[in-house]
């Protein structure tokens, strides 16, 4: 079932397109990821699907719902974790968890119960007395992202939850998603880092000026866009390295001014041949060597590279044509 | 798992949490008893009486009524810091992402002034009764002015609260704004002194502004002085009122996210 489904969905202010006819779909148990350069289009897409904001055109289905008809229907049944931090100064951490259980109708036990297990999931205990004009930006993060939990709901919209986070609390919260999601709940999940996409995310898509560029599992879209790799190769002394590498030849060859020579290649395992056999034909010994597999996060600049230089060519085009 | 409370009746508790707090308190019941107790008895040597339809009231009877609207006006000026800091620290957005609607948010501020202007005016008569009580004249028609008074006047001034604050961005220029307005109001009126015997121009002032209409038929609700007068200034707090709110809601309705 599709718990997300958006089909040409546009939103314009003036002449800025911020979001540029997206299709997007969401499976329900997944946690999808979106990802994108600042400005791109997250977040004016999020809050289109939790219907913040109407779309210039375009429809957006949710959990079976049209969300232009129906929009409080939807927002009874998502919750959203929005990017800007939202507070009430004046409450204690304990008491804006229990208040925004009340704001949704939760009933007083379950809000009792869940403010402790929130408290306790999210490392909060010290600082539950605590109001939260008075606490860390990293530590009012953290109620921001645990009051959501204070009610049931079937779709989660996370965006950019981890900023302002350590490490620590970082995994904590990815590990309780990861824990929400076996228990049914779907993710939106918008990050800017891509090992927490990589580590949580079933299927991503990135968005780049307002289009959607990619879309894919994790896995694909490294094999789609991700055939080139890196391997290192640790040599013994040698003598003028930079010209025995020129044997090399159609490769990307580099190498440190010492021991070791770092190739790029998409043809990895044939470019790893030629090397060995230049350099033992120079009498090199291979001390070590290592195959360093493709990251989501090259993968990302890649698509977004790619995407950016045809939105340039674009923009050159309409602009000589303007002329 | 579910309570089965409306999703007003959720905003306005929410609302009062987060308003109710010691400043607050100290801001709605110390300062009017130091105007009624202190200023009020301070001021007698200087004016003795002052006429109030066929009555004659003493100086501390005189304002601890008049207090009853200030404090109505001053209580309001809640509807506005909710709303700016609900814009301000991100909530409401996140309120517009949950279970509500604007109309509901919008309602549930107008709710709470109503509450709040509710209490604090029972709060000071009840302060105040001690002071004006010989010459109070509660009745089945009088009591039901006050009442009027209160809510009429709550959200008349929630509204000009809320106004300021869907305007205004920084909270300095959201403080100095909002107390200026307010201390024009408060000063400009006859909460404190009678408009008669006041220089021709200051007297008009006072009735350019919304407060004396407000205190005017608080005054007529204790003492029982419901004249024609009264009347049409019960009219120009209702179309006042009818008017700022319908402005407020608009500009709430408006308010970009």
């Amino acid at each position: 079932m599709l718990c997300v489904e958006a089909k040409s969905l546009s939103k314009s202010y003036g002449n800025v397109t911020a979001v540029d006819s997206i299709d997007l779909s969401v499976e329900s148990g997944k946690i999808f990821g979106f990802l994108g350069p600042n400005g791109a289009g997250k977040t004016t897409t999020i809050k289109l699907l939790t219907t913040l904001i109407l779309p210039t055109s375009g429809t957006i289905n949710i959990l079976g719902m049209d969300a232009a008809r129906y929009p409080l229907k939807v927002r009874k049944k998502i919750g959203v974790v929005l990017q800007q931090p939202s507070y009430e100064p004046n409450l204690t951490v304990e008491r804006s968890l229990e208040k925004y259980g009340m704001m949704w109708d939760v009933d007083s036990k379950t809000r009792r119960d869940r403010v402790e297990e929130l408290l306790a999931a999210f490392d909060l205990q010290e600082i539950r007395k605590k109001k939260n004009d008075d606490i860390s930006i990293g530590q009012r993060r953290r109620v921001q992202v645990a009051r959501e939990f204070m009610h049931d709901m079937d779709l989660l919209f996370l965006d950019e939850p981890t900023v302002g986070l350590d490490p620590s609390a970082r995994r904590g919260l990815l590990d309780y998603i990861k824990g929400k999601v076996r228990d049914g709940l779907t993710i939106f999940f918008t990050t800017h880092i891509l090992e927490e996409a990589e580590y949580l995310c079933d299927e991503i898509a990135i968005i780049n000026h307002g289009k959607i560029i990619a879309v894919d599992t994790p896995d694909e879209l490294k094999n789609k866009f991700g055939r080139e790799k890196t391997i290192k190769v640790h040599i013994g002394k040698a003598e003028d390295v930079g010209a025995i590498l020129q044997g090399v030849g159609k490769y990307e060859v580099s190498h440190d001014e010492g021991t070791v020579i770092t190739l790029h290649s998409a043809d990895s395992e044939q470019a790893l041949v030629k090397i060995l056999q230049v350099l033992n034909a120079n009498n090199i010994a291979v001390e070590d060597l290592s195959v360093v597999p493709t990251s989501l996060e090259e993968i990302f600049l890649t698509v977004v590279k790619n995407s950016n230089n045809n939105f340039g060519g674009k923009l050159a085009s309409n602009s000589s044509s303007d002329k | 798992m579910e309570g089965n409370l409306h999703p007003i009746v959720r905003l306005i508790n929410r609302n009062l949490t987060i308003s109710l707090n010691m400043g607050f308190v100290i801001w709605q019941v110390i300062f009017p008893v130091i105007y009624i107790f202190v200023a009020g008895f301070a001021y007698t040597a200087l004016i003795h009486n002052v006429p109030f339809g066929q009555k004659n009231l003493d100086y501390p009877a005189f304002i601890s009524s008049g207090m009853i609207g200030f404090n109505i006006m001053n209580s309001t000026l809640i509807s506005g810091i909710i709303i700016w800091n609900d814009r301000r620290h991100g909530m409401f957005e996140q309120i517009l992402v949950g279970p509500f609607t604007r109309a509901q948010y919008i309602l549930s501020n107008v709710y709470t002034i109503g509450i709040i202007g509710l209490v604090s005016a029972g709060l000071i008569t009840a302060i105040g009764y001690p002071l004006f009580f010989k010459s109070v004249e509660f009745n089945i028609l009088t009591v039901p002015l006050v009442v009027f008074a209160s809510i009429t006047g709550a959200i008349l001034f929630g509204s000009i609260a809320s106004i300021i604050s869907t305007r205004l961005k920084s909270s300095e220029g959201f403080n100095v704004v909002i107390n200026t307005v307010f201390l024009f109001f408060a000063f400009v009126s006859t909460a404190f002194y009678p408009a008669e015997g006041a220089p021709p121009i200051l007297a008009t002032a006072f009735y350019l502004n919304p407060l004396t209409y407000l205190v005017d038929v608080v005054r007529a609700g204790i003492f029982g002085n419901f004249t024609g007068t009264v009347a049409y200034e019960m009219v120009v707090l209702v179309a006042g009122a009818a008017v700022l709110f319908s402005i407020a809601t608009k500009l709430l309705s408006k308010l970009e996210i």
